[in-house]
This record gives C-alpha cells, structure tokens and sequence, in this order.
C-alpha cells in the first residue's frame, strides 16, 4: 500500500498536475493569441472595455447575482469558496508543497478546513439533488454535469476522513490513496471539461464581444467561398 | 403551400424545401463563416465551459410562458455547438470515429430552424450566464447559417429583396411616393398646427441624413412629423436622400452577407448627398445595425446618431421649446432590445418623457433588463406567427404593461410598436395606446412665431392624431 501511495503522490500527481498546468496554460495561450487575431482584422476595433470589466467582475464575484435564484446560486457561490480555499490552504498540503519545492504560504487554521470540507461536501451533493429537482437544469444537464460535483466531493470526502482517522471505519492508507487518486483523476478533468470555466471565465465577456466584431469584408469573403457572389437575395 | 407550413410555422419561400444537399452546404457555409468572420472564438469559449447551469430560463420570456425544453436558450444554442464540436474540434472528429455519435441530418436542420426563429435574439439571457455566453450571438450566427441552406423566413426575404434588388426600400415606396407622403405631412403641419415645417430632400452637405424605418412614411407618420418638428425647432441640417431612405437592415436578423451590403448602400447615400452623419429615426435594429457601419466601413466612416439622443441632447441644451400644458396621461416606456440592452441608449428617452409627461411610469424590470416586445429578431414581419408572437412571446410584456397602470406606452422602434399593438389587441388592453416618443413631443412643442404661417389665423389645439393615415401595400 505505502508503494501505491508513493506511486500516487509522487510521479502520478507530478504528471496529473503539470497536465493541467499545461492545459490551462494551453487554453489562454490560444484565447489569447485569437483575441489578438479577431481584434485585428475586425473592421471596428472598438470594444467597451469597461462595461465588459464591469461584467466579468461582476461574475467572478458574484454577490450581486444572489438576487435571483437565490438558493441555487447561494450553494454555487459555498461550493466555489470551499473547493478552492481548502485545497490551496490547508496546512498538510503546504508543508508537501514545501518538502517538494521549498515553497510555503499561510495556511488556514484546521477547525475552518474542517468546516469548509463539510461546506464542499454538502454543497456538492445539494448542487446535484437541485440539478435534478429544477426542470430546466434537469433537461439541460449531460452527465458530466452530475458526475463532476460528484468527483470533486470525492477528495472531500476522504480528505476529511484522513484528518479525522477516529470518524473513519476504513483504514487511513487507503483512504488516503482515495483521496489522491480522485484528486489526481480531478487535474487531469480539469483542462478537458467544463471545469476550464476556471482560466477561461474572466475572459468569457471579452470574447462574446469579439464574436460581434467581424472583418470589414467577411460577408463578401464567404459569399466568394461558397460561389454565391452575385446571386439574387 | 400547405407543406412549408407543417415543416415551418413561420413558412419559408418554396425554393427553400427545393435545396438538396442541406447539411454538406449548411456545414460548408458553416466553414467559411469560421475562416472569414469572428464567432469561431466565441463558438471554441461556449462549447468549453457551458455549464448548464439554465439561469437563462429563468430570464427567457418565452421559456417562462411555454416551458417547453426547446426554449431555454442555453438548450437552443447547445444544436448548433453540437454541429461545432462534431465537425469542426479534434476531439469532435476523433469521436465520431470512434463512435456512432452524432451526424448532421435534415432533420436537425429543421429542428434547429424552427428553434432559432423561436427566439427574438434580445440577449436578455446574456445578462444572467454566468459563463457570458451569448446566445443572441449564437442566435445570429445559426440563422445566417440557415439561410446559406434557404431557410429564411419568407418575410424577411421579399422585404430585402425590395431593398436590394427592387424599388430600393423594403416597404418598396418608390422615390415620387415618399415625396408625395412628404409633401402632404407638410401640409398636415400647416393645416394642425399653423406651422411651416419641411422636409428637406436630397440636400447636398446637410449635417444629417435621415433614415428611418421605412414603413414610418405609411404606419407612422406623427414620428415623422415629431422628428421633422425638432429639427425645424432646433435649426437642424437634415435631409432625406431620394436614393436610400430606409433604415431597415434584415441583414441583421439572417444574413452579414446581406447586412453588409445594405450598410454600404446607407454609408454611400450619406456620401452622394456629402452628408457628415447618419441620423437613424426610432427604430431598434436599425440604429443596431447602423452601428455595424465603422465594421463595414472603417473607422472613417459617418458616425451614428439615433434621433433620441439627437433630441435629448437638444432639450439639454434647452433647444426646444415646450408648452406649459404637458402630458397628463400615465405613459411608461418600452426599451427597445437593440438600443437599450448593451445600455447605449437607456437614459435619453428618459429625460425627454419626464419633460414632456407628468406621469411617467417605469415597467418592471427596465432599462438593460426589460422584457423583449416578443417580436424581435424580425420576427414581427411574420404574420403566421402572430398568435406565438403576441400569446407566447408577448405576454409577460402584456403583463409588464398593464401593471404600469399606463394608457400609453412609448415604444421608440417600428418593429416593437407593429408587435405591441398585437400584443395589446390579443390581451384586451385596449385602452392601452402604443405611440412613438417623437408623436407625443410633437404635442407639446411650442413652435413660437418664427414658424408660423403668415396668412390667416389657424387654430393652435387643433388635435394633433387627426390624420388621415397612408395606408400601403406593406
């Protein structure tokens, strides 16, 4: 078991988390690099800069939006503080950061962890249980959908049963060896579904905007492609 | 005929079921739209992080009165990013050899068109997605698409026709009629109100070319003589060119192609009569469109004002002179989507009608988030549809309507004003009126003595709505 867990947490964790490293990296490259491209050969090069700042501040943050659908997008706002604070900031996964590169960063007290790790957890299941109830979303959703919150309570789940061995009836190795693996399995997802949202989000205003902004002779360019310069209307 | 309707209740030209191939040309047209224009950005963002999370049904009108899955936007916009992934990602094409996903089919075509002619493209969703996507944009986008295979409403296509090919204007009003129409609305300001108010015609070097919707001249005719009123108050250098007078871009609603074309047509009118500006009267997607011009026309091209922040900026800088007696009836207005949802124009209108009216009244919500009038996207031109425009699409704005309390509401668009009178009519709001915002200003300008006629006393309250309206073969 203690060679699978080195297994996990050493190359596999190396590669799942350069994976997504790279993926990101990847995607806002490319966002990037078209952004420049369309903006470029776009007859008006105008954009409203910050009435789109405003906008994806207002999403990145989102309190202003509780208004509607308040309960749903309540559980929303929990679960994406929980996920992201817990694993960046608890203090057992900062001293493996500091014993692997020698980097450190304040760490949240464990008590909070353990809240924000139950928050992560109900908030997972509720996002899923309100997926189902509400019609619209229920018809909307692909499985991805349900599977990921599922997932990402995974690492949640047996992190909290690692921290806490007296509350857990399995034996902590493997627990732990859970807990890496769907954490790892979670990296590697994050680059390829709709998990990206993560480095693509801030710049989601900016680019529907570009999708407005067309080359001054795209219209003529297309009716030239498809042979259909001068046909009648 | 009977068959184009059971395919599409908003009924396409016959041509349209003639066309063979429709998915290796739509995935064609598909293609080139990629290679040669900007959405594919956009398409390669929405197909990563859509989340379907569907806050977009709970801000779509018409997925709130149907709750029909087909209507919930993000539902809508997901038929074509199928067709995106599927043909045009790697990971879309490494699927499909390996499994028997997903093929483009007739049949989807038909789905598709059928759900994006559903939608009005007002872009109330875009508001509430969290991810930003932008379903009026895949909207817009799905439709050219479509029309590259035929399908476009029938409509739309015969009034664009006119405009490009025919007389020249989609209501296809020949050169000598508009002058005809102009003529007798200025003899219409003699008669009322006593006063001598031209429309200039084919002025060369006037500060602005006007460009209304075109059906104004046979639907509207107190806007007009509202636009003409203020610009002879306010000293303005107006004209309307014989040689395009029509505001009216169809483009807009399914094709760039054709878009393209007929902003060019604007921007050159504006050049032959060695104009400075492009004035655009009260209507939504023509002042939307014309703000396309620096894309078709570059940087240097004739900027856009729309004919209300022409007036309120006038009444600003206290240019137009007003009667004591305002307005006394309760009046709310309606935003148009094209102006009022990328916030561009929200607070001019504002500041008129709370100078010219005593009661003004907002709906809820308003501004950047109001209500569709449920005939956007031209989809108001369809008259087969009218029961899905005013019914389903049309009634959270006849409920936003009438908890106003209004008697009239000022819709500034020709598109909205034609839907909102079917709209008032199907949910027997008939002491509800819908006016232009220049018909009641033209009410309560005090034309002074400069523009009064010389000879003989003319009744100053003579009423004002006693036209005997045009009517033409629209």
């Amino acid at each position: 078991m203690a060679t699978w867990l080195e297994w996990a947490r050493g190359p596999i964790f190396i590669g799942a988390f350069s994976f997504m490293v790279l993926g990101y990296l990847r995607h806002l490259l490319v966002t990037f690099f078209e952004i420049r491209r369309h903006l470029r050969r776009a007859g008006d090069r105008t954009i409203p800069t910050l009435q789109i700042f405003v906008a994806t501040l207002n999403w990145l943050f989102p309190l202003r939006k509780l208004k509607s659908q308040w309960l749903f997008s309540a559980t929303s706002i929990l679960f994406h503080i929980a996920i992201l604070v817990v694993p960046i900031f608890l203090a057992g996964h900062i001293v493996l950061w500091a014993r692997g590169t020698g980097l450190s960063w304040p760490a949240i007290p464990n008590h909070l962890a353990d809240v924000l790790t139950l928050v992560a957890i109900v908030t997972a299941v509720a996002l899923v249980i309100q997926r189902l109830s509400a019609r619209a979303t229920r018809n909307l959703s692909r499985f991805q959908d349900y599977a990921l919150p599922l997932l990402i309570a995974v690492p949640f789940v047996t992190g909290f049963g690692v921290m806490h061995p007296g509350v857990n009836p399995f034996s902590y190795d493997a627990t732990l060896l859970v807990h890496v693996m769907s954490a790892n399995l979670l990296l590697v997802l994050m680059p390829l579904s709709k998990l990206s949202h993560a480095v693509l989000l801030p710049g989601a205003q900016y680019v529907s905007e570009i999708g407005w902004h067309w080359p001054s002779d795209a219209g003529s360019k297309v009716a030239i492609a498809l042979n259909k310069e001068g046909e009648p209307v | 005929m009977d068959d184009t309707r059971t395919k599409y209740s908003f009924y396409v030209e016959r041509s349209a079921l003639e066309v063979t191939d429709r998915p290796q040309k739509f995935l064609a047209a598909f293609a080139a739209v990629l290679d040669h224009s900007s959405y594919g950005l956009a398409l390669e963002l929405y197909t990563r992080l859509s989340t379907k999370c569907s806050r977009c049904a709970a801000a779509c009108q018409l997925y709130q009165s149907t709750e029909e899955n087909r209507d919930i936007p993000c539902q809508r916009s997901e038929l074509l990013f199928r067709v995106y992934r599927r043909y045009f990602t790697r990971t879309g094409l490494l699927k499909a050899r390996l499994t028997n996903g997903f093929t483009l089919t007739d049949d989807y075509l038909d789905e598709m068109a059928e759900a994006f002619y559903r939608c009005t493209a007002c872009r109330r969703c875009k508001l509430t997605c969290p991810m930003g996507v932008d379903h009026g944009l895949v909207t817009h986008l799905a439709r050219w698409l479509l029309a590259e295979v035929g399908v476009v409403p029938k409509a739309l296509v015969v009034a664009t026709r006119e405009q490009l090919e025919g007389v020249g204007n989609t209501s296809a009003i020949p050169p000598n009629a508009l002058k005809n129409t102009c003529e007798f609305l200025e003899e219409e300001f003699q008669d009322d109100y006593g006063v001598n108010i031209k429309f200039p015609i084919d002025v060369k070097g006037a500060e602005y070319v006007f460009f209304p919707a075109v059906s104004d001249y046979l639907l509207e005719p107190d806007t007009l003589m509202g636009n003409a009123a203020v610009m002879a108050v306010t000293g303005g250098s107006w004209t309307i060119g014989t040689g395009n007078y029509d505001g009216i871009n169809y483009g807009l609603f399914y094709s760039d192609r054709l878009m393209e074309r007929i902003v060019q047509n604007e921007v050159a009118e504006v050049r032959r009569l060695e104009g400075q500006k492009v004035l655009i009267g009260e209507c939504g997607h023509a002042t939307r469109s014309a703000w396309f011009i620096p894309t078709f026309c570059g940087p240097e091209a004739p900027p856009v004002v729309n004919f209300l922040q022409y007036t309120a900026e006038q009444l600003r800088r206290g240019n137009i002179p007003l009667k004591p007696d305002r307005i006394t009836e309760r009046v709310t207005y309606h935003d148009p989507c094209n102006i009022a949802r990328s916030a561009r124009i929200l607070e001019e209108p504002r500041e008129i009608l709370r100078a010219i009216c005593t009661d003004f009244v907002e709906m809820t919500p308003n501004r950047t988030e109001n209500f569709c009038c449920g005939g956007g996207g031209g989809t108001v031109s369809i008259d087969e549809i009218r029961s899905f425009r005013t019914e389903l699409m049309g009634k959270r704005k006849a409920d936003q309507i009438r908890a106003t309390g209004a008697s009239l509401v000022v819709a500034p668009c020709a598109n909205c004003k034609k839907q909102l009178k079917e709209v008032l009519e199907d949910h027997h709001l008939d002491d509800v009126e819908v006016v232009g915002l220049h018909d009641l200003l033209l009410k309560v300008i005090d034309f002074g003595d400069e523009l009064k006629i010389d000879t003989g006393s003319t009744d100053e309250s003579s009423t004002a709505e006693e036209h005997s309206e045009q009517s033409g073969g629209d």
